[in-house]
């Protein structure tokens, strides 16, 4: 790797390396949390949180996984072997009321008067009102009770303050403006906390040169051409037996396997005032 | 029998058309049809915004009639579906996000094109009446070249005349030349003043209004040109157009700006013109109708039976359209975004008497249209038949919580 890719790479770490320290001045890392998908964004802010933690001689802080329900198997073999070799102690969650609900198959039906208390009144929250919806990850019921909903229970069991999180202002252009640290107002069902995003600065093609630059091991599906890894159902290789590095990572959206009709709406909205 | 278009122009205020407005004089084209037009003089929106007005258009039903979902319920049932049963070909274009593929009004198109995956500018997040244009015009084409002689249905939508109101400068030249801001300024005075819902400055409103009728001079031109492509592929004399809005727009009548929860003429009261050249002859329809209405109107000229889950009755024949009342509803929300502390809105006309109650408090408000145009004058404590409307209203409270 040239000269300017390393030093750039430096740079970049050590930007993230003083937000990391910035969040343990504030926060005990014990009421601190690492979200850690599997993917390639959220394995490189976990190298680098792990970094300071050695270096500074902080415990590692707790690091989740928020299981979907539509997992790849590739992504949890990952996050097991990586686990084992970086020594984690990964918590997985889950929302297990909404899987007995649909018997653990994407595509089934859940009737909302057999979930629990508390997730009928999470879709009441979000204003949801069907008696019923189909169970898929990235739904709107769907998503926001397999993904938001573990998070926020996770928060409010563990008494978390601080969530580590591993968004890249280039994933999309609504991102472009998101600062560092972000504060999140309590409310009805929604503890209050606050999330950092280390990685923020980095490009995806940042991520790689960091990944091979330092030889992180990363997810195999990264190699037959998936260029960003959700739910399984939602994601598809970008261009088909191509690595996601050697592809044309500036020109092509990142997320053009995933379903971006909601990213382009919500964007949209946004421009106009309406989020 | 004919092809049905239905060409809605997003905010486009009932008193922008020369046919309701003699003085307006923003839409030579639109008006040079009106020799061919049956006119809707009192035709009202369900909802003052998009997402309030448009199951009323596109599925007949009322927007708080399940629930306050973000996505369309899928116990609606739209045009297209109730038209695809019947094996009618249906194509959509447009590029409002609030009825894109994501909050599910793509049901029952062959071809539905809401431009999420195209490209558009930083400062106008939808693409241009042009574009939309243009798609329809490969659609179009391909039709009149296929063996496929059926009637189809078409539904165009433009947003030009939404804000954030940056028209091109050649139409601005021809509404108020005395405005000389950049795209930027334009787009600042958006996000400053309109967003901020900011009326202090009655300077800055007018010249909001003024960017705003360029917008509707603009879209006067792409609709010619969508005319002249139905034109080039003899679509014209065998097709029925329905041209009309989802709702209209504020310009600090009622304190605001912009279309928020309200249930005001300046945002209600809105156009409907049925344009059919075989009608040789301009036709004025004063029946008081509902948007609720068009869906079943489209069934009727397709000659389909009604469909139940469709709330609305034809427009037409209109002298066998029942004598009654229009209701709308949304959620009383100030500022482009709906919160979820924000409580429903209704509103009831009877002739020319209109009751608005807004939920959560006692709030009501009566107006004589006839006397009260401008919705000025509340009667709510005066008036002898606010017992009678307040009780024609009552059955649509939260009816949804009912079901």
């Amino acid at each position: 790797m040239n000269k300017e890719k390393v030093e750039r790479n430096q740079e970049l770490i050590k930007k993230s390396k003083q937000v990391i320290k910035e969040a343990f001045e504030k926060y005990d890392p014990r009421k601190c949390a690492i979200t850690w998908t599997g993917g390639k964004d959220s394995t490189t802010n976990l190298w680098i949180v792990r970094q300071v933690c050695v270096e500074e001689n902080i415990p590692l802080p707790q690091v989740i996984t928020i299981d979907e329900g539509d997992a790849f198997p590739e992504i949890t073999d990952f996050l097991v072997s990586v686990s084992k070799v970086w020594h984690i102690d990964l918590k997985w969650l889950c929302n297990f009321d909404v899987l007995s609900a649909c018997l653990s198959h994407l595509g089934n039906t859940v009737q909302v008067k057999r979930l629990n208390k508390r997730n009928q009144e999470e879709l009441k929250r979000i204003e949801f009102i069907e008696d019923s919806f189909v169970f898929e990850a990235e739904s709107y019921a769907g998503n926001h009770l397999m993904k938001t909903v573990v998070l926020n229970q996770y928060i409010e069991e563990s008494g978390a303050e601080l969530i580590f999180m591993a968004l890249r202002r280039d994933e999309q252009a609504a991102r472009k403006e998101d600062e560092y640290f972000t504060h999140k107002e309590g409310g009805y069902l929604m503890p209050e906390h606050t999330r950092v995003s280390p990685i923020l600065h980095f490009t995806e093609r940042d991520i790689w040169d960091n990944t091979h630059l330092h030889n992180l091991p990363y997810c195999p599906l990264y190699k037959i051409g998936y260029r960003s890894l959700g739910a399984r159902s939602s994601s598809n290789p970008g261009d088909i037996g191509v690595p996601a590095w050697e592809q044309d990572l500036e020109n092509v959206p990142e997320r053009a396997g995933r379903r971006q009709d909601k990213e382009k709406a919500m964007e949209r909205l946004r421009k106009l005032g309406y989020m | 029998m004919k092809n049905i278009i239905l060409f809605t122009i997003d905010t486009l205020r009932k008193d922008s058309l020369g046919v309701y407005n003699k003085d307006s004089n923003l839409t030579p084209f639109l008006d040079s049809l009106s020799d061919h037009a049956l006119i809707f003089t009192r035709f009202h929106s369900s909802g003052p915004y998009t997402q309030s007005s448009f199951p009323g258009i596109l599925t007949s039903s009322y927007y708080l009639e399940f629930g306050k979902s973000k996505k369309l319920s899928p116990r609606r049932l739209l045009i297209s579906e109730a038209l695809k049963k019947n094996d009618i070909e249906t194509a959509a274009f447009h590029s409002n996000p609030y009825l894109s593929d994501y909050f599910g009004w793509n049901r029952g198109w062959d071809i539905f094109y809401d431009s999420m995956q195209d490209e558009v500018s930083d400062m106008i997040p939808y693409i241009t009446g042009d574009k939309v244009n243009q798609k329809a015009k490969e659609w179009l084409e391909r039709y009149a070249r296929s063996t496929n002689k059926k009637p189809f249905f078409l539904w165009i939508h433009y947003m030009d005349v939404h804000e954030p109101y940056i028209p091109k400068k050649q139409f601005l030249e021809l509404v108020d030349p005395s405005i000389t801001l950049t795209e930027q300024e334009m787009f600042e005075l958006f996000t400053n003043t309109l967003l901020k819902r900011d009326i202090s400055d009655l300077k800055k409103v007018k010249i909001l209004r003024n960017l705003y009728r360029a917008g509707v001079r603009e879209t006067d031109e792409y609709a010619k040109e969508f005319f002249h492509i139905l034109k080039q592929n003899q679509m014209l004399e065998n097709s029925i157009i329905f041209i009309t809005t989802d709702h209209g727009d504020e310009f600090a009548e009622h304190n605001g700006l912009s279309h928020d929860g309200k249930m005001y003429s300046e945002l209600i009261d809105s156009p409907l013109i049925m344009i059919d050249f075989e009608r040789k002859e301009k036709e004025i329809c004063p029946n008081l109708v509902s948007n609720l209405d068009i869906a079943p109107t489209i069934l009727h000229l397709f000659g389909l039976l009604p469909e139940e889950k469709f709330e609305g009755n034809s427009l037409l024949p209109v002298n066998n359209y029942p004598e009654q009342g229009v209701f709308g509803e949304a959620i009383a929300k100030t500022g482009n975004h709906e919160k979820s502390e924000d409580l429903p809105v209704y509103y009831y006309r009877e002739n020319d008497l209109k009751i608005i109650y807004y939920q959560g408090g006692e709030n009501w408000e009566f107006y004589n249209l006839a006397q009260d145009p401008e919705e000025k004058n509340n009667l709510i404590n005066s008036h002898p038949r606010v017992d009678e409307l307040k009780k024609k209203l009552f059955p649509r409270i939260n009816r949804w919580e009912r079901i």
